[in-house]
């Protein structure tokens, strides 16, 4: 049998989640085919090529880092900035709690990522303005 | 005997009155012998030995001429050397003069050639020594500003950390959000 491309599994995946299939049975017939296949090393690649598809399709899920627990208001408002930006009808957001980040937001969405935490801003003081 | 008194009574004898020849002595036959004698004598020295002998001397007279001569063309010739050692002397001594004042003339343009590439180094090595020292102000004044810029990095994250809470949080996400639209 050929070895389908990672592009075809993510577009056929993509597929079957923005249709009205079982989204946990597209799921598993995944993780049982890259395991069947031995190539569960390329789950994160695939992962982001389907996240790709589905944004390209109107669904974005990203990934929101700050360094306290988002309030619901904030979510919100970061909810609608994506949709603003990207066009998308639905957003869902994994929230990352990094104190390291120390204040501020990181959005990363398929494609693009917004980067406003005060430790970037810190980073961009020490690089930008250092004298070589 | 005595002479005078033989004189004396020569005189007074009576063959001193006889004749003048025989007082002295002198006997006529023995003196035209003599004379003709002497005439023969006078002719062969005039034929035989006086040409000879005038003949030695004009030679010598003409060997001393030409040592006269040669010793007057010697003392030129010894007179024209001096001259021109004297010449040479004078030349070798503006040579000389030529060569020390080349010498001296050499010497300076060596000690300005030496004064001049040993000012030129000065110069360079104070130049270096300036620039080093600029350096040195200016990697202290950018290791200053990056010692700051880190200080106040550093500050500013342990302010934002111990300040920072939800709220604080909230509108700095809602101004960021704002800012990137």
């Amino acid at each position: 049998m050929a070895k389908l491309s990672r592009r075809a599994i993510a577009t056929y995946v993509a597929e079957q989640l923005t249709s009205k299939t079982d989204s946990k049975q597209v799921i598993l017939q995944l993780a049982a085919f890259l395991v069947d296949t031995r190539r569960t090393k390329e789950l994160s690649l695939i992962v982001r090529d389907i996240q790709f598809y589905l944004s390209e399709a109107g669904s974005v899920s990203g990934v929101v880092t700050t360094a306290t627990e988002l309030t619901a208001e904030t979510k919100k408002a970061i909810e609608k900035y994506i949709k603003e930006q990207t066009g998308a009808t639905t957003v869902a957001l994994d929230s990352l709690i990094d104190p390291s980040v120390i204040g501020g937001v990181k959005v990363s969405i398929p494609g693009r990522e917004l980067d406003a935490t005060v430790s970037r801003s810190l980073t961009v003081l020490r690089t930008r303005f250092k004298k070589a | 005997m005595n002479f005078i008194n033989y004189f004396a009574e020569t005189a007074t004898t009576p063959e001193a009155s006889g004749g003048l020849f025989d007082a002295l002595g002198i006997k006529p036959e023995l003196l035209i012998l003599q004379i003709v004698a002497f005439l023969i004598l006078v002719f062969l020295l005039g034929k035989f030995v006086y040409p000879w002998l005038m003949k030695q001397v004009d030679e010598r007279q003409v060997a001393i001429e030409a040592a006269a001569k040669a010793a007057t063309e010697a003392q030129a010739s010894a007179a024209e050397s001096q001259e021109r050692v004297t010449e040479l002397l004078d030349q070798a001594r503006a040579e000389a003069a030529g060569i020390v004042d080349t010498a001296k003339l050499e010497a300076s343009q060596m000690l300005s050639a030496s004064e001049e590439r040993a000012r030129s180094t000065a110069e360079k090595i104070a130049a270096e020594a300036q620039a080093n020292v600029e350096k040195s102000i200016e990697n202290a004044k950018r290791e200053l500003h990056n010692e700051t810029l880190e200080l106040i990095a550093l500050a500013t994250e342990k302010i934002i950390h111990t300040k920072l809470d939800k709220k604080t949080d909230a509108a700095l996400i809602a101004s960021a959000l704002k800012e990137s639209k």
